[in-house]
């Protein structure tokens, strides 16, 4: 018959191997592309981590005393996502105010059953003053896990350093009163102890809220 | 001499809030409002009274810069 020639069955041959080789090669270069989109992935995930490690915030490590007396050092909170305040209880209105909102963010993360527990910390920018038994009865008017750090002078400069905390103590009233001149910065600490984010007095507790939800979801633990 | 609790923070910033409200309604004028400047006095700290007058007297300022806006200095001529 004139349908099958040997010569048009080994085209057919040929045509079926041509197709077989080009998927292959087309399985293979896909399978290659995609490993080097991970690879791609993973180097911009460790770029981004040393990035945070250079700006080297909140990198060091503090020791500190808590309102409870107990001494805490930075790996005690590893773990646990930190929003963390600086700050002093003879403040007029800003440190209540940004311990207000510290307090409704975690709050309002606390009512999701799905995200894990925050840790608040408050750290004292006037150790002369805020001694345990001041911390203790001024982290009482906040969120029940608000945990207030002090120290000697030089602890507790050394944790401001690690977080370019700017502090500066006015001159004393003939009360011995004065006021300490802070930053005014919410700072967010990540499980592995980076340094993530900061929200300054602008940032409505739902913005933080909504801002740490999406760093708790994007969070590639080291 | 202990930090002021949370009572007291508020009392002490109500008591700004009542002068400052009668401030706005005597055109700033201090002598119309001689009870709540002592009222302010008597619940705040000193220093919270300095800082809050500042904090007026700033909010005030700004207000007036920008609704007057402002001439700059005249520079070197």
């Amino acid at each position: 018959s004139l349908s099958r020639t040997p010569d048009s069955s080994r085209v057919a041959l040929k045509l079926q191997t041509r197709l077989g080789v080009t998927l292959l090669v087309g399985v293979g270069l896909l399978g290659a592309w995609w490993w080097v989109e991970q690879e791609k992935q993973q180097r911009r995930r460790r770029q981004r981590v040393e990035q945070l490690r250079t700006v080297a915030l909140g990198q060091g490590t503090f020791s500190l005393l808590d309102h409870t007396g107990h001494r805490r050092t930075k790996q005690d909170f590893l773990g646990r996502w930190v929003l963390l305040y600086f700050g002093f209880t003879h403040c007029p209105d800003i440190c209540p105010d940004e311990l207000d909102k510290l307090s409704t963010v975690v709050s309002a993360l606390d009512r999701d059953p799905a995200l894990p527990r925050l840790q608040p910390l408050f750290i004292t920018v006037d150790p002369e003053r805020d001694d345990v038994a001041a911390l203790a009865s001024y982290v009482r008017d906040f969120h029940p896990r608000l945990v207030g750090l002090t120290g000697t002078p030089e602890e507790v400069r050394h944790a401001g350093r690690d977080f370019r905390v700017y502090a500066s103590a006015g001159p004393k009233d003939e009360d011995g009163d004065y006021m300490v001149d802070h930053s005014v910065l919410l700072y967010l600490v990540s499980p592995d102890g980076l340094f993530l984010d900061y929200y300054n007095r602008t940032k409505s507790p739902e913005q933080i809220a909504d801002s740490i939800r999406n760093h708790i979801r994007n969070h590639v633990p080291l | 001499m202990a930090a002021p609790n949370s009572a007291q923070r508020k009392a002490c910033w109500d008591a700004r809030d009542q002068l400052w409200q009668c401030l706005d309604d005597n055109n700033d004028k201090i002598q119309s409002c001689q009870k709540f400047q002592g009222d302010f006095e008597a619940n705040c700290p000193a220093q919270w009274v300095k800082y809050f007058t500042k904090r007026r007297d700033f909010l005030k300022y700004k207000d007036k810069m920008q609704r007057e806006g402002f001439t700059p200095a005249e520079g070197p001529q």
